[in-house]
């Protein structure tokens, strides 16, 4: 395997885990599915399309404005999607159909601005490729690997040593519990799908740099969930760990095989996964509770 | 009338699917986001077979839904003994698999193209004499013990076990009937339409169906038959919603998730005794249907 393949794949995985990592957050805290997590970052891109970049600002805005549309898209999600099914103590299956009802709102919203067509962010760097010893690597593929690893690590830092992080931990682990000792378990929720959509949003904007802009552009967000069953549902290390095999793997059989057989190739993998070794890699398996 | 004949088609191919969908979400609560991709694989399977092959219209149904089934239980055996959120993570992705695979086989299946020039030989009065079958074959089971041991592991799967369920049997049982209806579905579109397009069977098709089996009450046949009918004609009668579809359906579900959460129907079945109750004096009504 070349340097250069092995650094692309690196750096498709980066976008995968910050998929996989907003999936996996909700995930761990409400223990259900959330397919809404795609037309989210879809939304989010296109809004920073037509804000920023259209504008012809550059990176950083657009960045920025992705990320915090995809966390106001997060919160209104999370106040009309699953608030009042929280509070009614409803199934988790409610959780469930919401979020993918929500999925066709933002998608059907995005396809009524902008059709089937094709949109394609400025082009934000003067020097395409760098050369890192024999391997020409595209820019763009440095600057998303280096930004996603900076937000992997504040997102690390946040959970594990500050308090608002301690109390996602505590709620994540018995909600009801967790409520009993004053944590205020409806704004931690806010919060998560807050982060979540924030994650989405980077995602977002570096799937439409890296490809295209389209409508579909959410359907992509099958390879964080593929990468979260390989690491592990609900681990969100776990989730990274996936997202970088699952990004070197796709690299590798699209050299080999081309983009088409990459994806099928892709899904094999997650099959053997769950014949082998079905609580992931990470090996937190989230039980069915009794 | 003519415009009506083809809603009325439609609305029986739907009917189809969406009896398949009842039987994995309704009675088993796991929820496919694939099922789109085994309609597609019924669809061009049948095509294919009688295009390529020569093959009998009824016997390439039968070896497409065979087919189909088959396929289901490769997908199926790794995930029926995990977690349900595992069967729609999957499924969504076979999905994305199955459209790639299209667009990759193009020598057979035309590729971006679709497949052309299918012989159109189904008309309305198959498809709806499909739809009852379907239909009543679906009530059945609902009632039968086979229905019975699904709601038993839908509701806890843990007690279910422990009554004696084998659950992952029932689980796969209930996802391969819903590929073969999808399937069979799938079968009739290409036979009513003549034409098979890569690109009808996306993971918004699979979610369009467990949404419509959600806003009919997804505890009763009879609403899922009426979310599936109502949510199909709706927007064929109004062409200027057409545009607006997939807001108006989401608005309406999430309307119908926050405040009333079991559906318009709830568990209320059309049966002659629960009519007889609904118009019977009030002294005789009872909540529990």
């Amino acid at each position: 395997m070349s340097l250069q393949i092995l650094l692309n794949g690196i750096s498709t995985g980066a976008v995968y885990s910050l998929i996989a990592i907003g999936f996996a957050l909700v995930f761990n805290i409400l223990k259900f599915s959330n397919f809404s997590h795609g037309a989210t970052m879809t939304a989010s891109a296109f809004i920073a399309y037509f804000l920023v970049a259209s504008k012809g600002w550059g990176l950083a805005p657009t960045l920025l404005c992705s990320a915090l549309s995809g966390a106001i898209i997060g919160l209104i999600g999370e106040f009309i999607g699953f608030r009042r099914i929280l509070l009614n103590h409803s199934a988790p299956t409610y959780f469930f159909v919401s979020s993918i009802t929500l999925g066709t709102l933002y998608e059907g919203l995005v396809t009524l601005k902008t059709g089937t067509n094709f949109y394609v962010y400025p082009n934000f760097f003067d020097v395409a490729t760098v050369k890192i010893f024999d391997a020409v690597v595209s820019k763009e593929n440095i600057i998303i690997l280096a930004i996603s690893a900076v937000a992997l690590i504040i997102l690390a830092f946040i959970i594990q040593k500050t308090s608002i992080g301690r109390q996602i931990r505590a709620v994540s682990f018995d909600r009801d519990t967790a409520k009993l000792m004053g944590i205020n378990s409806t704004l931690i929720i806010q919060v998560v799908f807050a982060i979540s959509g924030f994650f989405g949003g980077l995602a977002g904007c570096f799937l439409g740099i890296k490809f295209t802009l389209t409508s579909t552009l959410g359907s992509l967000v099958v390879k964080g969930f593929i990468a979260s069953v390989i690491g592990g549902l609900g681990s969100l290390t776990g989730a990274v760990i996936g997202a970088m095999l699952l990004g070197i793997m796709e690299a590798l059989f699209l050299s080999l095989w081309g983009s088409g057989w990459a994806t099928i190739a892709s899904f094999a993998l997650m099959l053997v996964f769950l014949l082998v070794r079905p609580q992931g890699i990470a090996g937190s398996n989230v039980q069915e509770k009794a | 009338m003519k415009l009506f004949l083809y809603v009325l088609t439609q609305v029986c191919i739907t009917l189809v699917s969406v009896c398949g969908i009842y039987i994995l979400t309704g009675l088993t609560g796991m929820f496919s986001l694939g099922s789109a991709a085994f309609m597609a694989i019924g669809a061009y399977v049948s095509g294919l077979l009688v295009l390529k092959a020569g093959l009998n219209m009824y016997a390439a149904f039968a070896a497409a839904i065979i087919f189909s089934v088959g396929i289901g239980y490769v997908i199926g055996f790794p995930i029926v003994r995990l977690r349900r959120d595992y069967i729609s993570l999957v499924t969504l992705g076979f999905g994305e698999s199955i459209a790639q695979l299209i667009l990759l086989l193009s020598q057979f299946t035309g590729g971006a193209f679709g497949l052309i020039g299918v012989p159109r030989r189904v008309n309305v009065w198959f498809t709806l004499i499909s739809a009852v079958i379907v239909i009543a074959i679906t009530a059945f089971f609902k009632t039968s013990k086979f229905g019975r041991q699904c709601i038993a592991v839908k509701s806890d799967e843990l007690a279910a076990q422990a009554m004696g369920i084998n659950a992952s049997r029932v689980k796969m049982t209930a996802f391969l009937m819903s590929c073969a209806l999808t399937s069979f579905a799938g079968c009739l579109y290409a036979f009513y339409v003549g034409y098979v397009g890569p690109t009808d069977f996306g993971w918004k098709k699979s979610a369009d169906w467990v949404i419509m089996v959600f806003f009919g009450g997804v505890n009763s046949l009879t609403g899922s038959i009426f979310g599936g009918a109502f949510l199909t004609f709706l927007p064929q009668y109004m062409q200027a919603l057409n545009k607006y579809r997939y807001i108006v359906y989401a608005v309406l579900v999430l309307i119908i998730l926050n405040f009333k959460p079991n559906g318009v129907f709830g568990e209320w079945e059309l049966s002659p005794r629960n009519l007889k109750r609904l118009f019977s004096p009030k002294k005789n009504r009872r909540e529990d249907v």
